[in-house]
């Protein structure tokens, strides 16, 4: 039994700068590769958990990945509308829980304001209001978790997305709503939306509201004749087997009908392909650093040779010795991949607290089994590779050694 | 008389081959004693004979080149003989193995440099401790306690400073330190004043003549230093390759 740590932290306190800049180096290029890897990661499992609660959905025939970006993360645009038609036919198809046009176009300062159905907001039952209830007759809203409203208020929805402080200025619709309940938190975009029974939405754009003058009932079943288009319909099938079945049925002439799971792939696989590229330009640098640090240390332990012979001159075993230096130069490299690991989370951590906003869909980030596994290759590589300067020290003859 | 206490206490493990420190185990006889750089086709020296009571202190003086170093280097087990027999006591050196070895270095030799060749990094305590490292985890409580004796009695009263912020003199004066924590029988010193002002060599060369009689160790100096030969009990030149008796005239002053 010995001890080789007393050598190893001295030879670390007078070489501090040197020891602070081998860790950082280490570090910051684990770092990279692990902020690539857990980023790219966070950003597929948060828009995937965004895109849940749209099993299929149903546009008018057009861009895919635009109808997608609509509806799921509400990046609003204008897209074609699809026939009432096509929502009075999901409506009733066979396997259908529920079938829910999505309308848009109308906000309440910032926050958008959506017409759908109670079935709907409430994913089919699914997520029932944290406060309060789903709305039961027009004008009442269910909102977001995150819209600042109390139960009970009532708001003027706004035409379009830009906010209006002047409540006096009159480009609200001469409409109100009144919030009756809270939904819990989705951690995405559609906390922040304000949900409407659809027919409010077309009425209040003069146009028919899905059912016979004097009908006051909201949501199905829908009056054929008397539905205007809308930008997307929400499907939610009974099965899988059913999923496939609704989107064979519902792609026609008018309509297209798609899983956003398997957009959302395609754009995976090119995201994929970037985080390819960028992955191996992360695992390059970490391996040009290494080897430079290496380098750096060999030199150094070929420098302090002297001492290294003076040690085992005065009794050091040869284990001893090797252990001095293979801890130093492991230490670090150890040292280094496990603080860029840490470092790498945070800083995928703060990019994801960063971009959440802006992407409309939290992003989960974990550290995953390629990040550790990347971290304890370089750890492992750099131990074995810091026996060389051990090794090459105890080849040489300790006379020698004192001499140079 | 402390040579036997602090024996009982470090309670050297019972390797066969090594004897325990003391007088005996301080006694040197060399024989055929023969070194040969490799590729070479002379012998750097070749030493027929050499004797050396336990207790006594040789000083050995030579022209720079001579091998007075590696002659050194090879009493103390660091560089193998090409020829010969070395024997300290019972043990022969050059019979031992390289773990043998290294652990008679560690226990029975005590090696002072020219260059002090301290751990900068650690405090002057914790070099003396340093060789106790090279076979446990932690030095022992009577190991702390000998070592922090030794330092005081070297002179060293910061024992907690760090050895590169010491004097050159200081740091000389912790190397001897280093080399007495095991009480070794064997106390080998290359050029130990050579680098050091005129006070220090002064105060160096008493030391280690003190402290060698003190704990009974045989010590050889390797100088061209005239005032620390003159303390020695012989001195012998090294001279084309051989060990000659020194001419007595001591031509330099002091």
């Amino acid at each position: 039994m010995f001890n080789p740590f007393p050598v190893v932290l001295a030879d670390y306190r007078r070489n501090r700068l040197l020891v602070c800049v081998t860790l950082a180096l280490i570090a910051l290029a684990v770092a990279i590769g692990v902020a690539v890897i857990a980023q790219e990661r966070a950003l597929r499992q948060g828009s995937a958990r965004a895109a849940d609660d749209f099993d299929l959905l149903v546009g008018a025939p057009g861009s895919p990945t635009q109808l997608v970006l609509t509806s799921v993360y509400l990046k609003l645009q204008s897209i074609p509308l699809v026939s009432g038609e096509v929502l009075a036919r999901a409506s009733t198809a066979r396997g259908v829980r529920y079938a829910a046009p999505i309308a848009f176009g109308d906000s309440w300062q910032g926050y958008p304001v959506v017409g759908t159905i109670a079935g709907f907001a409430s994913r089919g039952g699914q997520l029932p209001p944290a406060q309060g209830r789903l709305f039961a007759r027009r004008g009442e809203a269910v909102i977001g978790a995150r819209v600042p409203l109390a139960l009970g208020a009532q708001i003027h929805p706004e035409h379009g997305m830009h906010r209006i402080d002047d409540e006096d200025e009159h480009h609200e619709h001469a409409l109100t709503y009144t919030v009756v309940g809270r939904l819990p938190e989705r951690h995405n975009v559609w906390d922040s939306a304000i949900l409407v029974p659809v027919e409010d939405v077309w009425a209040v754009h003069e146009l028919p509201a899905g059912h016979a003058a004097g009908d006051t009932h909201i949501g199905p079943p829908w009056d054929a004749t008397r539905l205007p288009g809308m930008p997307a319909i929400a499907v939610k099938p009974d099965s899988v087997a059913a999923a496939y079945g609704l989107r064979g049925a519902l792609r026609t002439n008018e309509s297209m009908a798609l899983f956003p799971a398997e957009v959302l792939n395609e754009l995976y696989s090119t995201l994929g392909n970037v985080r390819d590229v960028m992955s191996v330009l992360a695992v390059a640098s970490q391996v040009l650093v290494v080897v430079a640090v290496l380098m750096a240390l060999l030199v150094g332990f070929l420098a302090r040779a002297r001492q290294f012979a003076v040690l085992r001159a005065i009794g050091a075993g040869s284990r001893y010795v090797f252990c001095v230096i293979w801890l130093e130069a492991g230490l670090l490299i150890a040292g280094g991949a496990a603080a860029g690991l840490v470092l790498g989370y945070g800083a995928s951590w703060l990019l994801s607290a960063w971009l959440a906003p802006r992407m409309g869909f939290a992003m989960p980030v974990t550290l995953g089994t390629e990040e550790l596994r990347l971290a304890a290759a370089l750890a492992i590589a750099g131990l074995a590779i810091a026996t060389l300067p051990g090794w090459l020290c105890l080849r040489r003859p300790i006379a020698d050694g004192l001499r140079a | 008389m402390s040579n036997s206490l602090t024996q009982a206490v470090f309670s050297a493990p019972p390797a066969a081959a090594i004897a325990p420190a003391g007088s005996a185990a301080g006694m040197l006889l060399a024989r055929g004693l023969a070194f040969r750089f490799a590729g070479q086709t002379t012998d750097l020296f070749r030493i027929e004979h050499l004797q050396l009571a336990a207790g006594m202190r040789l000083g050995i003086r030579g022209a720079s080149g001579a091998g007075k170093t590696t002659l050194l280097h090879c009493l103390g087990g660091i560089a193998p003989a090409s020829a010969g027999s070395i024997c300290w006591g019972e043990v022969d050196l050059c019979a031992l193995t390289p773990a043998q070895l290294t652990r008679w270095r560690q226990r029975a030799l005590g090696l002072v440099f020219q260059d002090f060749h301290l751990i900068d990094g650690l405090s002057a305590l914790d070099n003396v401790l340093l060789p106790a490292s090279f076979s446990a985890w932690q030095a022992s409580t009577p190991q702390r306690q000998h070592a922090a004796a030794l330092l005081d009695r070297v002179g060293i009263r910061t024992p907690t400073r760090r050895a590169g912020l010491l004097s050159r003199g200081e740091r000389q004066r912790v190397a001897v330190a280093r080399a007495l924590l095991f009480s070794p029988p064997v106390l080998l010193a290359d050029e130990p004043t050579a680098s050091l002002d005129p006070d220090n060599r002064e105060r160096i060369g008493q030391l280690l003549c003190d402290l060698a009689r003190e704990q009974g160790a045989t010590l050889i100096v390797v100088s061209h230093e005239e005032h620390l030969l003159a303390r020695m009990d012989q001195v012998l030149e090294l001279h084309t390759g051989t060990l000659e008796a020194s001419r007595p005239d001591a031509p330099q002053a002091r």
